[in-house]
């Protein structure tokens, strides 16, 4: 007598099995046993105990995310530096007149206080909400981006006087978001 | 392993705005399930471990494109399960599954019996078998989700979800030959 196959078991379980199967099982006790076994075996791979990591893999992950941060701060705190350096080029060799250079200098002392007060808050990667830490996180890409800029070209008078300034407007929103964080916790 | 795990939506949110305290959060609701996933798709516990860790990292980089649809469990498995598709796929270019069904055919020889209980079973099956017989059985993959997941076919998915099981059944005496 012939009789089902694993295959024809596995879509008997699944309700798929063809006509010969399903009717051959009616009549032949040998496959409803086997059948049988078979959802005992799955009902049985269901109940196997839970396993749990012998060891915890979090300080990993968050060691990856925080290297990720830094290597982003680090893009940050270069192109500031680069900045700087062409500011001072551009102050060295005045090509401006002087109203737009007292502006200037106003506009980097302002964006050079902002960041030592930035500094002096702190930043520990740690923050008290998501919504501080993603907006800490658009305000840093956008200076690094606006640092970008004034490194990578000399730009000219009017244009760096509007990055300074969009530079100084978004150290002190940065400030703002920071200072906020640290009085909410406390420190 | 019935999973029913939610978490608050708040906690989600935060996390998608990379905020450490929620992501941790989201890591400790879910290590536990997705180890055992991994533990039980793969030959060792180092592997499982890795997968865990890989399945996390992508978490983080990605939680931005959950949307919410559907349960974060079932984003957050798909991505284990892949992981670890993915490593026994790697581990297949190493060696191939003609050691397993040597492994597996040598015990079957042995009057094992009920001594051999069901994880160990699972142990000796291939690489493959054991992933599919743990996708399908125990965490309700369909056979068409499966094939998708490994690149194969549905027949591929569902030859080796019979294997398989012969084997187990194999391994455990049960009864009768089959087929």
């Amino acid at each position: 007598m012939m009789h089902c196959t694993m295959d024809d078991l596995l879509a008997l379980q699944a309700g798929e099995a063809s006509g010969w199967a399903r009717k051959h099982l009616e009549t032949c006790a040998v496959c409803r046993a086997e059948l049988e076994t078979l959802y005992q075996r799955v009902a049985q791979l269901k109940a196997l105990p839970g396993l749990r990591a012998p060891r915890d893999r979090w300080p990993a992950v968050r060691a990856v995310v925080l290297a990720g941060r830094d290597r982003r701060r680090r893009v940050w705190s270069v192109g500031s530096l680069a900045a700087a350096a062409v500011l001072a080029g551009l102050l060295l060799v005045r090509p401006w007149g002087t109203d737009l250079e007292a502006q200037l200098v106003q506009a980097q002392q302002r964006s050079a206080t902002l960041e030592s007060t930035l500094q002096q808050v702190g930043g520990d990667g740690r923050v008290m909400s998501g919504r501080e830490a993603a907006l800490a996180s658009a305000l840093e890409d956008r200076i690094a981006a606006i640092d970008g800029q004034l490194a990578e070209r000399q730009a000219k008078e009017l244009e760096a006087l509007n990055l300074w300034r969009q530079r100084a407007d978004l150290m002190q929103q940065l400030v703002q978001v920071r200072v906020t964080r640290a009085n909410y916790v406390g420190l | 392993m019935t999973i029913s795990l939610t978490v608050p939506d708040v906690l989600v949110a935060r996390a998608k705005t990379g905020d450490l305290e929620a992501l941790e959060a989201l890591y400790r609701a879910f290590e536990a399930p997705v180890y055992n996933l991994a533990r039980r798709m793969l030959r060792n516990a180092e592997d499982a471990e890795d997968v865990l860790q890989e399945t996390f990292l992508e978490v983080v980089r990605n939680i931005g494109q959950y949307r919410g649809e559907g349960h974060l469990w079932g984003w957050i498995r798909q991505i284990a399960a892949s992981k670890a598709l993915m490593r026994i796929r790697r581990e297949q270019v190493r060696e191939t599954e003609v050691f397993d069904e040597a492994t597996a055919a040598g015990h079957a020889g042995h009057n094992v019996g009920q001594a051999l209980d069901l994880e160990r079973a699972m142990q000796e099956l291939s690489d493959t078998g054991r992933a599919v017989v743990w996708l399908h059985d125990v965490e309700g993959y369909t056979h068409e989700e499966i094939a998708e997941m490994m690149g194969k076919s549905v027949s591929f998915s569902k030859s080796q979800l019979a294997r398989a099981h012969t084997k187990l059944r194999r391994t455990l005496g049960a009864g009768m030959e089959v087929g």
